[in-house]
Protein backbone atom coordinates (compact mmCIF):
# COMPACT_ATOMS: atom_id res chain seq x y z
CA UNK A 1 0.00 0.00 0.00
CA UNK A 2 2.90 2.15 1.00
CA UNK A 3 4.61 1.61 -2.61
CA UNK A 4 1.50 2.58 -4.18
CA UNK A 5 1.30 6.08 -2.30
CA UNK A 6 4.91 7.98 -1.81
CA UNK A 7 4.07 11.19 -2.29
CA UNK A 8 1.25 10.67 0.74
CA UNK A 9 3.63 8.60 2.96
CA UNK A 10 6.53 11.56 2.22
CA UNK A 11 3.84 14.29 2.95
CA UNK A 12 3.38 12.40 6.23
CA UNK A 13 7.43 12.05 7.04
CA UNK A 14 7.70 16.02 5.85
CA UNK A 15 4.85 17.15 8.37
CA UNK A 16 5.68 15.07 11.49
CA UNK A 17 9.28 15.11 10.99
CA UNK A 18 9.10 18.92 10.66
CA UNK A 19 6.72 18.90 13.86
CA UNK A 20 9.45 17.05 15.62
CA UNK A 21 12.20 19.46 15.01
CA UNK A 22 9.84 23.03 16.17
CA UNK A 23 8.86 20.86 19.21
CA UNK A 24 12.78 20.19 19.33
CA UNK A 25 13.85 23.17 18.81
CA UNK A 26 11.19 24.87 21.41
CA UNK A 27 12.44 22.83 23.75
CA UNK A 28 15.59 23.70 23.86
CA UNK A 29 14.53 27.76 23.32
CA UNK A 30 12.58 27.84 26.36
CA UNK A 31 13.36 29.43 29.25
CA UNK A 32 10.04 27.99 31.53
CA UNK A 33 10.92 24.03 32.47
CA UNK A 34 7.06 23.70 31.70
CA UNK A 35 6.66 24.87 28.67
CA UNK A 36 9.73 22.68 27.36
CA UNK A 37 8.25 19.82 28.95
CA UNK A 38 4.92 20.26 26.74
CA UNK A 39 7.28 20.77 23.50
CA UNK A 40 9.44 17.30 24.54
CA UNK A 41 5.39 16.01 24.66
CA UNK A 42 5.16 17.03 20.82
CA UNK A 43 8.69 15.66 19.75
CA UNK A 44 7.41 12.72 21.33
CA UNK A 45 3.92 12.29 19.75
CA UNK A 46 5.15 13.53 16.27
CA UNK A 47 7.97 10.75 16.74
CA UNK A 48 5.21 8.16 17.36
CA UNK A 49 3.59 8.89 14.02
CA UNK A 50 7.18 8.87 12.56
CA UNK A 51 6.99 5.54 13.76
CA UNK A 52 3.89 4.22 12.52
CA UNK A 53 4.52 5.27 9.12
CA UNK A 54 7.77 2.79 9.64
CA UNK A 55 5.28 0.47 10.57
CA UNK A 56 6.36 -0.28 13.96
CA UNK A 57 2.94 0.07 15.56
CA UNK A 58 4.34 -1.54 19.03
CA UNK A 59 7.40 1.17 19.57
CA UNK A 60 4.73 3.68 18.62
CA UNK A 61 2.15 2.57 21.61
CA UNK A 62 4.90 2.47 24.26
CA UNK A 63 5.83 5.65 23.34
CA UNK A 64 3.34 7.62 23.65
CA UNK A 65 2.11 5.58 26.61
CA UNK A 66 5.94 4.99 27.92
CA UNK A 67 7.24 8.75 26.80
CA UNK A 68 4.68 10.87 26.97
CA UNK A 69 2.29 9.13 29.36
CA UNK A 70 5.03 8.49 31.94
CA UNK A 71 8.27 9.86 31.49
CA UNK A 72 6.73 13.17 31.17
CA UNK A 73 4.05 12.53 34.10
CA UNK A 74 7.16 12.63 36.42
CA UNK A 75 8.69 15.06 34.79
CA UNK A 76 6.22 17.52 35.09
CA UNK A 77 5.08 16.55 38.91
CA UNK A 78 8.56 17.19 39.60
CA UNK A 79 8.31 20.28 37.96
CA UNK A 80 5.29 21.18 39.91
CA UNK A 81 7.10 19.93 43.40
CA UNK A 82 9.59 22.30 42.67
CA UNK A 83 8.14 25.30 41.90
CA UNK A 84 10.58 26.15 39.66
CA UNK A 85 11.19 29.90 38.18
CA UNK A 86 12.33 30.60 35.06
CA UNK A 87 15.54 30.16 33.85
CA UNK A 88 18.05 33.13 34.57
CA UNK A 89 20.65 34.42 31.43
CA UNK A 90 23.90 34.97 33.07
CA UNK A 91 27.09 36.44 30.95
CA UNK A 92 28.86 33.26 29.02
CA UNK A 93 31.70 32.81 30.96
CA UNK A 94 33.86 30.76 28.07
CA UNK A 95 33.77 33.15 25.45
CA UNK A 96 36.61 31.12 23.17
CA UNK A 97 34.20 27.89 23.68
CA UNK A 98 31.89 29.75 20.72
CA UNK A 99 33.76 29.46 17.80
CA UNK A 100 35.27 25.89 19.15
CA UNK A 101 31.85 24.75 19.41
CA UNK A 102 30.47 26.14 15.83
CA UNK A 103 33.38 24.44 14.15
CA UNK A 104 33.32 21.26 15.75
CA UNK A 105 29.56 20.89 15.09
CA UNK A 106 30.17 22.06 11.30
CA UNK A 107 32.50 19.18 11.00
CA UNK A 108 30.12 16.75 12.42
CA UNK A 109 27.40 17.91 9.90
CA UNK A 110 29.49 17.81 7.08
CA UNK A 111 31.00 14.17 8.35
CA UNK A 112 26.79 13.44 8.16
CA UNK A 113 26.68 15.00 5.49
CA UNK A 114 29.03 12.81 3.48
CA UNK A 115 28.01 9.54 5.60
CA UNK A 116 24.76 9.79 4.30
CA UNK A 117 25.83 10.80 0.47
CA UNK A 118 27.89 8.24 0.39
CA UNK A 119 24.98 5.45 1.66
CA UNK A 120 22.56 6.85 -1.17
CA UNK A 121 25.06 6.34 -4.06
CA UNK A 122 27.51 3.53 -3.06
CA UNK A 123 26.87 -0.19 -4.21
CA UNK A 124 25.80 -0.88 -0.60
CA UNK A 125 23.06 1.72 -0.76
CA UNK A 126 20.00 1.29 1.89
CA UNK A 127 17.44 -0.80 -0.19
CA UNK A 128 14.08 -1.62 2.07
CA UNK A 129 14.02 -5.49 2.41
CA UNK A 130 10.86 -5.57 4.08
CA UNK A 131 7.92 -6.92 1.54
CA UNK A 132 4.04 -5.46 2.35
CA UNK A 133 3.02 -8.40 3.95
CA UNK A 134 5.64 -8.59 6.82
CA UNK A 135 5.09 -9.29 10.52
CA UNK A 136 8.18 -7.00 11.66
CA UNK A 137 6.88 -4.45 14.03
CA UNK A 138 3.80 -6.36 15.25
CA UNK A 139 3.42 -6.98 19.12
CA UNK A 140 3.66 -10.86 18.76
CA UNK A 141 6.87 -10.66 16.21
CA UNK A 142 8.49 -8.28 18.82
CA UNK A 143 7.46 -10.73 22.18
CA UNK A 144 8.64 -13.63 20.42
CA UNK A 145 11.89 -11.92 19.78
CA UNK A 146 12.54 -10.63 23.11
CA UNK A 147 11.40 -14.13 24.87
CA UNK A 148 13.82 -16.32 22.55
CA UNK A 149 16.77 -14.53 21.60
CA UNK A 150 17.36 -11.85 23.85
CA UNK A 151 16.08 -13.07 26.81
CA UNK A 152 19.33 -12.39 28.55
CA UNK A 153 18.91 -8.28 27.78
CA UNK A 154 15.39 -8.79 28.75
CA UNK A 155 16.49 -9.98 32.41
CA UNK A 156 19.21 -7.99 32.72
CA UNK A 157 17.07 -4.85 31.85
CA UNK A 158 14.89 -6.10 34.69
CA UNK A 159 17.69 -5.93 37.27
CA UNK A 160 18.64 -2.59 35.94
CA UNK A 161 15.06 -1.61 36.84
CA UNK A 162 15.10 -2.46 40.39
CA UNK A 163 18.49 -0.80 40.83
CA UNK A 164 16.77 2.54 39.67
CA UNK A 165 13.95 1.53 42.00
CA UNK A 166 15.91 1.54 44.84
CA UNK A 167 18.44 4.40 44.16
CA UNK A 168 15.97 6.56 43.29
CA UNK A 169 13.91 5.78 46.52
CA UNK A 170 17.66 6.28 48.43
CA UNK A 171 17.98 9.29 47.28
CA UNK A 172 14.38 11.13 47.59
CA UNK A 173 13.66 10.14 50.76
CA UNK A 174 13.48 13.07 53.54
CA UNK A 175 17.23 12.88 55.67
CA UNK A 176 15.30 12.05 58.89
CA UNK A 177 17.32 8.74 59.54
CA UNK A 178 20.37 7.31 61.33
CA UNK A 179 22.09 7.06 58.20
CA UNK A 180 21.31 10.39 56.71
CA UNK A 181 21.20 12.75 60.08
CA UNK A 182 25.08 13.42 61.12
CA UNK A 183 26.03 15.71 63.25
CA UNK A 184 26.21 18.43 60.47
CA UNK A 185 22.46 18.18 60.03
CA UNK A 186 21.62 18.79 63.40
CA UNK A 187 22.44 22.49 63.95
CA UNK A 188 20.35 23.77 61.60
CA UNK A 189 18.25 25.87 63.82
CA UNK A 190 20.97 26.66 66.88
CA UNK A 191 18.38 28.69 69.01
CA UNK A 192 16.25 25.97 69.81
CA UNK A 193 19.32 23.59 70.21
CA UNK A 194 20.91 25.61 72.48
CA UNK A 195 17.80 26.14 74.86
CA UNK A 196 18.67 24.05 77.50
CA UNK A 197 22.74 24.18 77.91
CA UNK A 198 23.16 20.73 79.25
CA UNK A 199 21.66 18.62 75.54
CA UNK A 200 24.49 16.70 74.57
CA UNK A 201 24.03 15.89 70.83
CA UNK A 202 24.83 12.75 69.82
CA UNK A 203 25.25 10.85 66.58
CA UNK A 204 21.73 10.65 65.14
CA UNK A 205 20.03 12.98 66.70
CA UNK A 206 18.06 15.75 64.74
CA UNK A 207 16.01 18.95 65.05
CA UNK A 208 13.28 17.22 66.06
CA UNK A 209 15.29 15.73 69.12
CA UNK A 210 16.50 19.60 69.83
CA UNK A 211 12.99 20.87 69.57
CA UNK A 212 11.69 18.44 72.04
CA UNK A 213 14.14 18.96 74.56
CA UNK A 214 13.22 22.62 74.29
CA UNK A 215 9.76 22.00 74.82
CA UNK A 216 10.11 20.06 77.88
CA UNK A 217 12.54 22.67 79.36
CA UNK A 218 9.82 25.54 79.40
CA UNK A 219 6.77 22.88 80.12
CA UNK A 220 9.07 22.55 82.96
CA UNK A 221 8.95 26.31 83.76
CA UNK A 222 13.22 26.20 83.32
CA UNK A 223 13.92 30.27 83.67
CA UNK A 224 17.65 28.85 81.57
CA UNK A 225 15.11 29.03 78.19
CA UNK A 226 15.95 31.43 75.94
CA UNK A 227 13.27 33.96 75.34
CA UNK A 228 13.22 33.58 71.70
CA UNK A 229 12.66 30.17 72.20
CA UNK A 230 9.05 30.58 74.41
CA UNK A 231 8.11 33.14 71.27
CA UNK A 232 8.50 30.56 69.08
CA UNK A 233 6.08 28.52 71.22
CA UNK A 234 3.72 31.08 72.10
CA UNK A 235 3.24 31.42 68.02
CA UNK A 236 2.70 28.42 67.49
CA UNK A 237 0.06 28.17 70.00
CA UNK B 1 8.93 4.77 0.24
CA UNK B 2 11.03 7.18 1.84
CA UNK B 3 14.43 6.61 1.16
CA UNK B 4 16.29 5.67 4.99
CA UNK B 5 18.17 8.77 5.11
CA UNK B 6 15.25 11.29 5.20
CA UNK B 7 15.08 9.38 8.62
CA UNK B 8 18.45 9.29 9.47
CA UNK B 9 18.78 12.71 8.66
CA UNK B 10 15.87 13.78 11.14
CA UNK B 11 17.61 11.78 13.73
CA UNK B 12 20.91 13.16 13.55
CA UNK B 13 19.29 16.77 13.55
CA UNK B 14 17.30 15.83 16.59
CA UNK B 15 20.36 14.45 17.88
CA UNK B 16 22.37 17.38 17.37
CA UNK B 17 19.56 19.26 18.89
CA UNK B 18 19.72 17.76 21.98
CA UNK B 19 23.20 17.68 22.34
CA UNK B 20 22.98 22.02 22.08
CA UNK B 21 20.31 22.02 25.12
CA UNK B 22 22.42 19.83 26.79
CA UNK B 23 25.47 22.32 26.89
CA UNK B 24 23.07 25.13 26.55
CA UNK B 25 20.52 25.01 28.83
CA UNK B 26 21.29 25.54 33.03
CA UNK B 27 18.20 24.30 34.59
CA UNK B 28 18.92 20.76 35.43
CA UNK B 29 15.14 19.72 34.60
CA UNK B 30 15.68 21.11 30.79
CA UNK B 31 19.25 19.53 30.61
CA UNK B 32 17.31 16.18 31.79
CA UNK B 33 14.97 16.80 28.75
CA UNK B 34 17.35 17.11 26.25
CA UNK B 35 19.03 13.85 27.32
CA UNK B 36 15.60 12.20 26.71
CA UNK B 37 15.69 13.94 23.27
CA UNK B 38 18.69 12.50 22.45
CA UNK B 39 17.89 8.69 23.27
CA UNK B 40 14.54 9.28 21.32
CA UNK B 41 16.82 10.37 17.95
CA UNK B 42 18.77 7.33 18.64
CA UNK B 43 15.57 5.28 18.73
CA UNK B 44 14.46 6.89 15.43
CA UNK B 45 17.39 5.35 13.80
CA UNK B 46 16.97 2.05 15.37
CA UNK B 47 13.08 1.83 14.21
CA UNK B 48 14.03 3.03 10.83
CA UNK B 49 16.94 0.31 9.88
CA UNK B 50 14.88 -2.58 11.44
CA UNK B 51 12.19 -1.13 9.39
CA UNK B 52 14.05 -1.20 6.16
CA UNK B 53 15.97 -4.30 6.63
CA UNK B 54 13.22 -6.35 7.88
CA UNK B 55 14.82 -7.04 11.32
CA UNK B 56 12.73 -6.83 14.67
CA UNK B 57 15.86 -6.86 16.57
CA UNK B 58 15.95 -2.68 16.41
CA UNK B 59 12.91 -2.40 17.70
CA UNK B 60 13.64 -4.93 20.59
CA UNK B 61 16.88 -2.28 21.30
CA UNK B 62 14.53 0.26 21.47
CA UNK B 63 12.25 -1.27 24.35
CA UNK B 64 15.24 -1.92 26.24
CA UNK B 65 16.06 2.03 25.35
CA UNK B 66 12.82 3.22 26.80
CA UNK B 67 13.27 1.19 30.02
CA UNK B 68 17.02 2.44 30.49
CA UNK B 69 15.29 6.00 29.79
CA UNK B 70 12.40 5.42 32.17
CA UNK B 71 15.15 3.38 35.22
CA UNK B 72 17.16 7.15 34.40
CA UNK B 73 14.05 9.49 34.80
CA UNK B 74 13.36 7.78 38.35
CA UNK B 75 17.01 8.03 39.17
CA UNK B 76 17.64 11.63 37.81
CA UNK B 77 14.45 13.52 39.40
CA UNK B 78 15.72 11.48 42.55
CA UNK B 79 18.69 13.62 42.13
CA UNK B 80 17.04 16.58 41.04
CA UNK B 81 14.88 16.94 43.96
CA UNK B 82 17.96 15.85 46.55
CA UNK B 83 19.85 19.13 44.66
CA UNK B 84 16.88 21.48 45.07
CA UNK B 85 16.47 20.53 48.99
CA UNK B 86 20.26 21.48 49.85
CA UNK B 87 20.74 24.10 47.49
CA UNK B 88 17.15 26.27 47.02
CA UNK B 89 18.34 26.17 42.99
CA UNK B 90 18.23 23.88 40.05
CA UNK B 91 20.72 26.28 38.17
CA UNK B 92 23.36 23.65 37.82
CA UNK B 93 26.27 26.62 37.89
CA UNK B 94 24.59 26.58 41.75
CA UNK B 95 25.56 22.77 42.01
CA UNK B 96 28.97 23.28 40.42
CA UNK B 97 30.96 21.66 43.60
CA UNK B 98 30.47 18.73 45.87
CA UNK B 99 30.12 20.37 49.12
CA UNK B 100 27.39 22.40 50.12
Amino acid sequence: MWNLLPSISQLLFVVFGAMALGCAVALVAQRNPLYSAISLVGVFVSLACLYLTLQAPFIAAIQVIVYAGAIMVLVVFVIMLLNVEDEVRRPVRLHYLIPVGVLLAAVLIGEAAFMLQLGNSGPRGFEPAQTAGSDVGLTASIGTGMFTKYLLPFEVTSVLLLMALVGAITLARQGRTPLLAAPGNVTEEPAVLTAGGELVLKPGDTAATGRAFAREQISRGDAAAPSNVTREEEEGR
Amino acid sequence: MIPITWYLALSAVLFTIGVVGVIVKRNAIQMFMCIELMLNAVNLTFVAFSSYFGDVTGQLFVFIVMTVAAAEAAVGLGIIIAIFRNRESLDVDDASVLRL
